[in-house]
């Protein structure tokens, strides 16, 4: 039979049944527009968040305290509830005095209430120096300044605000400049507000972040005198892994490491973190497309109880068909291609609806939330990934039914009543 | 043309072995006009549906065209019965939802038939039996009589060397019946063997020969002249 001849008895087959053959592929469209709508938006969430990082600078080293974790990924010591003081002044000195580094800024990190008046609100704090505000992507400020070299040295009890913080604490109405909030009943002065947008290091939102000089931070919040991370930002002129390698160096140097395997902080470029984050948000998303993958099965098993529904229904046909000169695989290959044709149609509509799903929920957040940035992925895998599934669901549910139906017995089959 | 030797038949249902043909022997020519007759259960449509390579015989020798059936695969019977063999069923067997045209063009589907010179052969094959005003009209919307007639347009289609009918007038009205068996007579006339299943005399009576079956053994196989001049004819 030719393969025109095979598509056009399959074609016409399932238009005579047109209520039926659209239920049947109702659930492969179900599947596949999921799988369509889940891997976009994963894909979304995950150029969101590489791009953040990335916004940061390719030419950026995070040096954290504690030893490397080896090449997996597990949080940072710090995380963890251990106390890593590896990480000192003089390395943020011997660091700055490299030529190929342009900047070591140091930072610390804590969470403490904020309270202006009456209000307060949760928020996170950064020490650090006046370098902060150069190296990292925390945007410039949209009112006031940021600190100086001498608000450091001299441990002025200055901060900058994130934006959403300045909303919550101030409102509309207050001016946050030169007003004074609490952090742990240390009395501080607003000089500048941070711009929407920006990102802390490392893709850390800045909305409600708080950034002071980190010597009133050390002394004043936290009582150490020990470092959370430095970031280095490489010179231009020289390559990061070489940089990398050089910060290793002098780290060993100073804290008097000779083997590697003792090294009591861990180096990240950007590239090492986007790697990272790009395996996590990767394997999220197949993980949500795995999800979406069990409605495609159900809708696979639709397709082939119809189907066998269909050889049933049909059996005085394939009897005639047989009696006429057709071969079991003429028969087989009719009912496959109408499976494979039903599967395949409804692979199409699904990628069409998920397109349109997609461009809906990029309309939704564009419109609701623009600062977030968020960017219309439809990936080309998606699509030939739901075309290649639903031809396959076609094969693996309808292969079944069509060597039932082309093992017929012709006399059986044209007796049947 | 046809050769069958002690031909034999025997059907296996839960372990009790059921003979419906127990040794029949006969030869048809080519040009001939076979009705096959007999009581139900004297194995009249077991023979047809071995003799048209439906099934598989499980003694004796069967020959078509010099060829065994024992010495051809499943695939060599189904291209036997679209090149060689037609086709004609009681209930018609029509896909009633498909044009007449498209019913006559089964067979071809199956066929080495190039689709350029399909038309020309389903055209001819309607024409054949009046029907070519009706060519482009959904087979369900036919008169039974009208049904057979397409019925027998696609056994003849693929121009078979044999038409087998299995009691074609059997759900039709004495009147179609007649233009049915007028039309067979007619192919038979232009030179094609027709092997005919009937349980009725005067369906039976346009062949040249009958061969009456009975307990699933060839009772008599005697010319319709003979009959004639005998007078045996019931």
């Amino acid at each position: 039979m030719l393969i025109r001849d095979a598509f056009k008895t399959a074609t016409r087959s399932l238009s005579h049944g047109k209520m039926r053959s659209a239920l049947t592929m109702l659930g492969i469209i179900i599947g596949i527009s999921s799988v369509i709508v889940l891997m976009s938006i994963g894909q979304s969430a995950q150029n969101l968040i590489l791009g953040q990082v990335q916004s940061i600078g390719s030419n950026l080293i995070i040096i954290t305290p504690g030893a490397p974790s080896g090449s997996g990924f597990s949080p940072p010591a710090s995380a963890q509830g251990i106390v890593i003081t590896s990480l000192r002044q003089q390395d943020a000195d011997a660091l700055s005095r490299e030529p190929s580094i342009d900047y070591a800024v140091p930072e610390v990190r804590g969470q403490a209430e904020a309270v202006y008046g009456n209000t307060n609100k949760t928020i996170g704090y950064t020490g650090s120096t006046q370098d902060v505000f150069t190296v990292s992507n925390l945007a410039k400020v949209s009112e006031g300044r940021t600190f100086s070299k001498s608000d450091v040295d001299s441990g002025n009890h200055v901060v900058v605000i994130g934006p959403d913080l300045a909303k919550s604490l101030f409102g509309d109405n207050v001016d946050p400049l030169n007003k004074s909030i609490r952090i742990k009943n240390v009395s501080f002065r607003v000089i500048g507000v941070l711009s929407k947008g920006g990102t802390g290091a490392f893709g850390v939102d800045i909305g409600n972040l708080v950034v002071m000089p980190i010597t009133v931070a050390q002394k004043q919040l936290l009582g150490i005198s020990y470092f959370n991370v430095i970031i280095v930002q490489a010179n231009a002129n020289y390559n990061v892994d070489f940089v990398k390698a050089r910060v290793t160096f002098i780290l060993q140097q100073d804290h008097g490491i000779i083997n590697s395997s003792k090294n009591d902080f861990n180096i990240q470029t950007q590239a090492d973190v986007l790697s990272i984050l790009g395996t996590v948000t990767s394997t999220f998303t197949l993980f949500l497309a795995a999800i979406a993958s069990i409605s495609l099965l159900v809708g696979g098993i639709g397709i082939m109880n119809i189907m066998l529904v269909s050889v049933t229904e049909r059996t005085r046909e394939i009897g005639l068909r047989k009696a006429v000169g057709a071969t079991d695989s003429d028969i087989l290959q009719q009912f496959l291609i109408e499976s494979v044709l039903l599967t395949f149609a409804g692979g199409v509509i699904g990628i069409l609806l998920g397109a349109a799903a997609v461009g809906a929920v990029y309309l939704g957040i564009s419109t609701f939330s623009p600062s977030l940035g968020w960017s219309f992925a439809f990936p080309l895998s998606a699509v030939l990934l739901g075309l290649a599934v639903s031809g396959i669901a076609g094969i693996a549910f309808g292969i079944y039914p069509a060597r039932q139906a082309g093992r017929k017995n012709p006399i059986d089959a044209l007796r049947y009543e | 043309m046809i050769s069958v030797r002690g031909l034999e038949k025997e059907y296996r249902e839960e372990e009790t072995p059921t003979k419906a043909l127990r040794g029949v022997t006969f030869s048809v020519e080519k040009g001939e006009f076979i009705s096959i007759m007999g009581p139900s259960g004297s194995g009249k449509s077991t023979l047809l549906q071995i003799l048209s390579f439906l099934d598989r015989p499980t003694g004796g020798a069967y020959t078509f065209q010099g060829k065994s059936i024992d010495d051809m695969t499943d695939q060599e019977l189904a291209r036997v019965r679209n090149e060689d063999m037609g086709f004609v069923f009681q209930s018609f067997n029509l896909l009633s939802r498909l044009s007449v045209y498209d019913n006559v063009e089964v067979p071809l589907l199956y066929s080495d038939t190039l689709p350029a010179k399909r038309r020309t052969l389903i055209e001819e094959a309607v024409r054949a039996v009046g029907l070519a005003d009706k060519l482009h009209t959904e087979a369900g919307k036919l008169s039974g009589g009208q049904k057979q007639r397409v019925a027998i347009a696609r056994a003849l289609v693929t121009e078979p060397n044999v038409i087998f009918a299995d009691e074609p007038t059997g759900n039709l009205d004495s009147r179609s019946g007649l233009q049915i068996m007028e039309i067979l007579k007619s192919l038979h006339d232009r030179g094609r063997t027709v092997i005919l299943v009937t349980h009725e005399t005067q369906t039976a009576e346009f062949a040249d020969r009958i061969i009456r079956m009975k307990d699933g053994l060839v009772e008599s196989d005697v010319a319709v002249t003979e009959h004639v001049l005998r007078g045996t004819l019931k």
